[in-house]
């Protein structure tokens, strides 16, 4: 500030007016604060010359500064306005996107970061939205739950709690998706989503393969030479089965319709393989009987596996 | 308006000079009193044909540029706000990309 002022403008001690003033003209052009937004030295330099021109663009007081009655800091210089740049109130309705509007037409993703729309917004000044961040979660869930459908609570890392509705036919791995239960969006934009993995645990006798339910079902000797009705658990609910007279074990019945939950309502099958299960305790009425049953005694049941 | 002269002297504003500018299209008052963002706007164009010789037609070209720049500013802004909002391996991810297009 306290610099010379012809030193600042560049020009000689014996300059015109006229001189002088283009010479302001130009570093004004050159370094306006509103013309240089982001420029802070500009700024500065701008001021100085200013300052410079106050003293030297006035020929009373260009004159009373060669004859040194005044200084180059300007003893009564007039006060400064305040300064009030527009830079700092950029931002608003004025901005003009027309500048990139091209870029942000033809591409969705520099759309959405250039804020597309933001000409429609115009007046409303500008503002950041974007949305919140997904959260990943994971689940283990019962196997009957998966089959059925159910609801489960999951705690998230804030220790907030979500009731996760799982729909009928969840398989192993699947993400489920909640909207908006994800972290809070910025400046009103919507929130992120609850992305929730499925870990569906094991049936101590139901296995799944698709849509189809498997197990196998144990059958006394009687049950499966005489046949009968056999009461047969199922995801479904309990179900009564014919098991045809002389079954054995490896016969696979199948139940239509008592199977996994599918989405339009409808089940997938039950597979029900037979397994023949002999007494615990030794009886003495079947070893006699296998002792004197000759055709049982003259059968072969390796026949296959002879080489 | 009593206030709002009060403003225009301490910005050293004509009131004819800046009611010269609404009805050239440089500023446009969206309410009955100026906003500061209008009266800042005034004192540019003030600057433009004063201290810097530009003419009307000239002042209407720079303010109109200006304007581009500033809604630049701002969408580079939006863009740097994003960036700084990704969780860190997307944030490296994209350095990386970056790196890589500066050697292309």
């Amino acid at each position: 500030m306290n610099e010379d002022p012809y030193d600042v403008l560049g020009v000689k001690r014996d300059a015109s007016q006229e001189q002088i003033r283009k010479a302001y003209r130009a570093l004004a052009r050159k370094l306006h604060p509103d013309l240089n937004p982001g420029d802070k030295a500009a700024e500065e330099k701008f001021k100085a010359v200013s300052a410079a021109n106050d003293i030297l663009g006035d020929a009373d007081k260009r004159a009373r500064f060669d004859r040194g009655e005044i200084d180059a800091a300007g003893n009564e210089r007039p006060p400064q306005p305040p300064p009030n740049w527009y830079r700092d109130h950029a931002g608003g309705a004025y901005d003009n996107d027309a500048g990139y509007a091209d870029m942000v037409d033809e591409d969705e993703l520099l759309g959405a970061l250039f804020g597309r729309g933001a000409r429609a917004r115009r007046g409303g000044g500008a503002q950041f939205r974007m949305q919140g961040g997904d959260i990943h979660a994971r689940l283990d869930i019962d196997f009957l739950d998966a089959v059925n459908g159910g609801t489960k609570r999951v705690t998230l890392p804030d220790g907030s709690t979500v009731d996760v509705t799982i729909p009928p036919g969840t398989r192993q791995g699947q993400v489920l998706r909640l909207r908006g239960k994800g972290s809070p969006g910025l400046g009103g934009g919507p929130n992120g989503d609850l992305m929730v993995e499925i870990s569906v645990g094991d049936h101590h006798f139901y296995t799944r393969r698709d849509d189809d339910i498997l197990l196998d079902l144990p059958v006394s000797l009687p049950e499966a030479v005489l046949g009968g009705k056999i009461e047969v658990p199922t995801p479904a609910g309990p179900v009564m089965v014919n098991v045809p007279k002389g079954s054995n074990t490896g016969t696979v019945l199948r139940l239509r319709g008592r199977g996994v939950a599918r989405k339009d309502g409808t089940r997938g099958d039950a597979f029900v393989t037979l397994r023949l299960v002999l007494p615990d305790t030794a009886d003495a009425d079947l070893q006699a009987f296998a002792e004197g049953w000759a055709a049982g005694r003259a059968q072969n049941p390796r026949a296959g596996m002879e080489s | 308006m009593a206030e709002d002269k009060d403003r225009l002297r301490r910005l050293r504003l004509e009131t004819t000079m800046v009611e010269y500018c609404v009805s050239a299209g440089w500023i446009a008052p969206g309410a009955p009193d100026y906003s500061e963002a209008d009266l800042a706007r005034a004192c540019l164009v003030r600057d433009l044909r004063e201290a810097m010789g530009v003419n009307d037609e000239g002042v209407s070209v720079a303010l109109d540029l200006l304007d581009q720049i500033h809604g630049l500013r701002r969408a580079l802004r939006r863009v740097g706000d994003v960036m700084h909002g990704l969780p860190e391996p997307a944030r490296q991810e994209v350095l990386v990309i970056l790196r890589e297009l500066d050697e292309a």
